[in-house]
């Protein structure tokens, strides 16, 4: 620490007197520690100053290099007096500080921003794309043998957008309400949290069952499992009936399933291990489409279930009772009435 | 201020300005003379001989828009470029990044929403940064050369007219039927079909336009909702 001193010192030859004076605030003077206590605080070592701290150094350096050095160097020196040779010090070290931290930030940012290492995954045509929906409702019979997943994430990603559509707009026909939250956050957030929650949750089944499949072709196979959720949902939100949305979670639900299972299976070597993970896997999905289609519909089916239920017969006036007793009291009333008339 | 995006014919053809001059000498001469060039690049206008060293009158200022950037003649080419979605598009539409006219749409939009009851100004730029934010991302993982944020936003934002078309219709009466869920899907699928013409054409992506379009549809089809309910 004692260099940019040395530096600083050799910079401006004039003012010797005040330099004088700085060596003499260090403790057992000539050693190379720095008595942070006796550097003047405000004198630019404030962190968020660094930015024009730098423009200025770097204004500085610009001015040394055209030869003015000398006269700007003792106009400084002098008009900032004792401060300035202090602060050039704290100056200087936080100026490292700055250099130092940004180059860690723009590492860091280039390392784990970077959005290139996602580009194979989306390199797709249209035909590809139509083919693997459609596969992804036909289960597979040869478990004995692996089966090939896409991995890709162009697909996956375009199913779960869609079914956040198809929950909006769900939501906004039905008229349902969220107290907590807004509509398009509850949506996004469930659909997101189930493809990438359970994708993780089975990856880390499929990694203690041994069995052999990535990451990204879990969310692959996940992605493209929710075709049928997003067709039943479509169908199930505009055409109100209880039957049919119960036909479609078995069929068209448990045909995506039963792909899914299937190409599981024939990654996995084990009984047990592949009843663990298709089971898991199967039960998640199917409760899934149970869960959206009860938990964002309800208003409408409360509604049709008044409309529907029985007639309601009109209004009817009844007598109200009257017991004797009053009878008796009215009589003598009466009674008592007519005899003072 | 330059008016030079880009080098074009006219300015190398005549001779380089000293000193960079702010204004173009026609201007100076005829305050009339409309915009030249084609509309899909800002006219590079020759400077002045060296006598003007920098403005200084009110006479000698530019006019405020043009100063601005913000040329009428350009923004309505390019606002009947999108509102035809046969037509082929030229791709040099994505060089120059004009938000003007996006900005103007977003307010009708507004606007219009208003006239139905409806203030939610706030949810359509919020709608169209996050949009944009998410065309751009995806747009760059798709295609081989990069595009920028503001040409994602221009495009996005000039495709957004046929949507003031729907919520004017939503002042004259309710979409919550059947006509108009069927006039929603149509409008969706005008407002897509123009973007992904135009990124298709401007990134070089001709096999996957319906892939580009299917994003931009999602993202319309949230505004329609917007306007609908």
């Amino acid at each position: 620490m004692a260099a940019p001193g040395a530096a600083g010192g050799g910079r401006s030859g004039a003012p010797a007197a005040e330099w004088g004076g700085f060596e003499d605030n260090m403790q057992g003077g000539g050693s190379a520690v720095i008595d942070m206590e006796n550097m003047d605080d405000t004198s630019g070592s404030s962190f968020e100053d660094m930015g024009e701290m730098h423009q200025r150094m770097k204004e500085e350096e610009e001015e040394e290099a055209e030869g003015e050095a000398g006269a700007g160097e003792e106009e400084d020196g002098e008009f900032l007096g004792m401060k300035g040779l202090r602060g050039q010090l704290g100056r200087q070290v936080a100026d490292q500080m700055w250099q130092v931290g940004k180059r860690q930030a723009s590492r860091a940012f280039s390392l784990y921003a970077n959005i290139d290492i996602l580009r194979p995954y989306f390199d797709v045509e249209p035909v590809q794309v139509r083919a693997r929906l459609l596969e992804s409702m036909i289960p597979v019979k040869m478990i004995n043998f692996p089966q090939k997943i896409a991995g890709e994430l162009y697909g996956p990603l375009m199913l779960v957008f869609t079914l956040v559509a198809i929950l909006l707009h769900g939501m906004k026909t039905s008229d349902t309400i969220i107290r907590e939250g807004t509509l398009m956050g509850t949506a996004i957030g469930t659909c997101f949290g189930y493809w990438l929650g359970v994708s993780s949750f089975m990856y880390f089944l499929a990694y203690l069952c041994n069995a052999q499949i990535t990451m990204v072709q879990m969310l692959s196979l996940l992605g493209y499992g929710l075709f049928g959720h997003c067709i039943t949902l479509f169908v199930t939100y505009n055409i109100h009936f209880h039957s049919l949305f119960y036909i479609f979670w078995l069929v068209v639900g448990g045909l995506s399933t039963l792909r899914m299972v299937a190409v599981l299976v024939s990654r996995t070597v084990g009984h047990t291990q592949r009843l663990i993970l298709c089971g898991t896997l199967a039960a998640l999905h199917m409760l899934f489409l149970l869960y959206l289609h009860f938990a964002y519909h309800k208003v409408v089916e409360g509604i049709l279930d008044t409309l529907e239920g029985p007639n309601v017969p009109p209004f009817q006036r009844v007598a109200r009772d009257i017991p004797v007793v009053s009878n008796a009291v009215l009589n003598t009333t009466a009674k008592a009435i007519a005899l003072t008339l | 201020m330059s008016l030079c995006f880009a080098p074009c014919p006219r300015c190398q053809a005549e001779e380089q300005p000293a000193g960079g001059g702010f204004v173009p000498s026609d201007m100076l001469l005829s305050p009339q003379q409309s915009y030249s060039g084609s509309i899909l690049q800002p006219a590079c206008s020759p400077a002045a001989p060296s006598q003007l060293g920098y403005v200084d009158g009110f006479d000698e200022e530019p006019p405020l828009l043009e100063e601005l950037g913000i040329n009428f003649e350009h923004i309505w080419q390019k606002t009947l470029t999108v509102l035809n979605p046969m037509k082929p598009a030229d791709g040099s539409i994505m060089n120059e990044t004009d938000l003007t006219g996006p900005m103007v749409f977003c307010l009708a939009l507004g606007a219009t929403l208003l006239m139905a009851g409806k203030v939610h100004f706030g949810y359509v730029y919020g709608m169209s940064a996050i949009g944009c934010l998410a065309m751009h991302a995806l747009l760059n993982l798709m295609s081989s050369q990069g595009v920028s944020h503001g040409c994602v936003a221009s495009v996005l934002g000039y495709c957004l007219l046929p949507m003031v078309l729907l919520s004017s219709a939503a002042v004259l009466f309710s979409l919550q039927g059947t006509p108009g869920t069927v006039l929603a899907l149509f409008i969706i699928g005008w407002c897509s079909l123009s973007a992904s013409k135009i990124f298709t054409s401007a990134l070089a992506m001709e096999g996957q336009q319906l892939l580009i379009a299917y994003p931009c549809a999602l993202l319309y089809g949230l505004f329609a909702l917007l306007t609908v309910f």
